[in-house]
């Protein structure tokens, strides 16, 4: 099987450098810390010498929350100075005129900085240990949160890949993508608690379609979800604005759905920014033009 | 081998190529020269398939290459005027890269590699970083790897730009050897005499468009309509300059400190006529030439100055 060029070559070049050493021990020494203090803050607690679930539920949010932020900011800094860094460094004309079509470029850049991730992912897997030790989370559940890890590190990798496309220059879509991220975590929400106050006067009883794109939601109605909670508790935070009734509710969990969306906004993205780097693209409006 | 027709591109209402027409047959080496802007590097990159055309058509070996973009580009090694090149990546791993990236088999790849060291003269340097090579050997490293697929036509844009005197004629010997292994070379450079020395023909656009083009004694003769001779005497200046005047095929006589220059419309025969009447009436000939001119000339007498248009 022929493995994507692009791909082999950024993993050779990238594991080579020391940035690659240092971003994954800043990583685990920061899991490590959270992962530490939540232990000894439970520690305190008089039932902490026997068998306690609640702590084991704490030590894992808190490393899983952690672990996403790291992952929401990391993901578009790998990937938004990708293109626009082959650009700058005079590469990409170099690959452009090769037989390597422009999707297996972007594919490969996407997929080198996943691997990265995924690094970063299995790297954490001992910090999650600490779960285990008091039990109360399955590896299911693990899977799935890492599941979803991985699935929004492709959209916001794709995103970073998609203006690494458009603009020229590495540090305009680096601030762009960090830009579209803030807005989809939350400015999404902004508009959700406003569009919900003025014509549902805070009594809405089901999940805003607008928050499927909101990467902070769907996390947080995964983690309400595994401890059998109400779905979307990033929203009940604003009292009265969001509730789900596990028990009546019937549809597909919304972490279930954001995954679906985002894999959708990744295939986009990643679709106009291979149409983007073709030098010999045809508009598709071309026709029209001919006429 | 390359053959463009009528080929336009347009940037808003600025025309970068107009109505360019070209022909390179199979195993030449065309020298294209025009000033900056010109519309040299332009053509190039619509050959390669960089840049869309805004009219006209591009064939390279029979394929059309504004269509068929996929297809040539298995055809066509290029060389960019301006490249970079990846840091922390060694010689042979660079090579090893676009060697996976035009699918060369694992098999075949160590040989290739090796050989297109030995060509550009870097074997020593395989396990060097490239950022760490010097200009030159940079150059002949982006020239092996447009080699790295065994394109038949190579689109060299400005290769020898920037280099030492050395390193130019490193460049040209290698060129030279790509020139006997068969290679349709299509090269632009500023460096014209190297162009005239090496090219099979060369071309000169101005303001996107093809002036002239052909053989260099072929566009010697279209600018030059006459030939022109130079006689170096010792004395007898004025004399001579009346019996040149005596011929019809003569013209344009200047004088400078026992030199003359003159337009000259014959043959062969006239010119040894023009010498015998000459050494015949006792003049004291030092010197008797028909001048060549070169090939800076002519790009500034056709380009009308370059630039300050």
């Amino acid at each position: 099987m022929m493995i994507n060029p692009v791909l082999l070559k950024e993993l050779k070049v990238k594991m080579r450098n020391w940035k690659a050493v240092a971003i994954i021990g800043g990583y685990l020494f920061i899991l490590a810390a959270v992962a530490l203090f939540i232990t000894l803050a439970n520690s305190n607690d008089m039932y902490a010498s026997t068998i306690n679930p609640q702590l084991s539920i704490g030590a894992y949010t808190g490393i899983a929350v952690i672990q996403f932020i790291l992952i929401l900011f990391i993901a578009p800094a790998l990937t938004s100075g990708a293109i626009a860094g082959e650009r700058e460094r005079q590469t990409l004309d170099l690959l452009l005129c090769t037989n390597l079509a422009p999707s297996a470029i972007v594919i490969g850049k996407l997929l080198a900085s996943m691997s990265h991730i995924l690094i970063l992912i299995i790297a954490s897997i001992p910090m999650f240990s600490i779960v285990f030790l008091y039990g109360g989370i399955s590896a299911l559940e693990i899977a799935q949160l890492f599941g979803f890890y991985i699935v929004t590190a492709i959209m916001a990798g794709s995103i970073g890949i998609f203006f690494s496309t458009y603009v020229k220059r590495t540090i305009a879509a680096t601030v762009l993508t960090y830009a579209l991220g803030i807005f989809m975590s939350f400015g999404t929400l902004l508009i959700a608690v406003f569009y919900i106050r003025i014509f549902y006067n805070f009594d809405y009883q089901s999940y805003l379609p607008l928050l499927y794109l909101n990467p902070l939601a769907g996390f947080s109605s995964l983690l309400t979800s595994q401890f059998g909670g109400q779905y979307g508790s990033i929203m009940n935070m604003i009292p009265g604005l969001y509730t789900i009734n596990p028990y009546t509710y019937k549809g597909p969990a919304p972490w279930l759905i954001n995954i679906y969306v985002n894999i959708g906004i990744s295939v986009v993205m990643l679709f106009l920014a291979s149409i983007k780097i073709n030098p010999v693209r045809r508009s598709i409006f071309s026709f029209l033009k001919k006429k | 081998m390359l053959e463009i027709k009528n080929l336009h591109k347009r940037y808003g209402k600025t025309y970068a190529v107009s109505d360019l027409n070209l022909s390179i047959p199979e195993g030449e080496i065309f020298g294209f020269v025009g000033p900056n802007g010109a519309g040299k590097s332009t053509t190039m990159k619509i050959i390669c398939g960089l840049l869309t055309a805004t009219s006209g058509e591009v064939y390279v070996d029979g394929v059309d290459a504004l269509r068929q973009n996929k297809k040539i580009k298995e055809k066509i090694g290029y060389m960019p005027d301006f490249f970079g090149v990846y840091d922390d990546l060694k010689v042979d791993e660079y090579l090893d890269f676009y060697a996976s990236v035009y699918k060369i088999k694992e098999e075949n790849k160590r040989k290739i590699i090796a050989d297109l060291l030995e060509l550009v003269d870097l074997s020593r340097k395989k396990d060097s970083y490239v950022d760490n090579l010097s200009r030159g050997m940079k150059q002949r490293l982006c020239l092996a790897r447009s080699l790295i697929h065994n394109p038949k036509i190579l689109i060299l844009d400005e290769p020898a730009s920037g280099l030492d005197p050395r390193a130019r004629v490193e460049m040209k010997a290698i060129l030279r050897n790509l020139k006997d292994m068969g290679k349709t070379i299509l090269i632009s450079s500023h460096i014209l005499s190297e162009l005239a020395e090496m090219c099979t023909s060369i071309g000169i656009i101005d303001n996107g468009k093809m002036v002239i083009s052909g053989t260099v004694s072929e566009i010697m003769q279209q600018v030059y309509s006459k030939k022109l001779i130079q006689i170096k005497v010792n004395g007898k200046l004025e004399e001579t300059v009346m019996i040149l005047k005596e011929f019809p095929f003569i013209d344009k006589i200047t004088t400078g400190e026992n030199l003359i220059q003159a337009g000259f419309d014959g043959g062969d025969d006239d010119m040894s006529r023009v010498l015998s009447s000459l050494v015949t009436r006792a003049i004291p000939v030092a010197t008797f030439a028909q001048l060549e001119g070169n090939l800076e000339d002519v790009f500034m007498k056709v380009t009308k100055g370059g630039e300050e248009k």
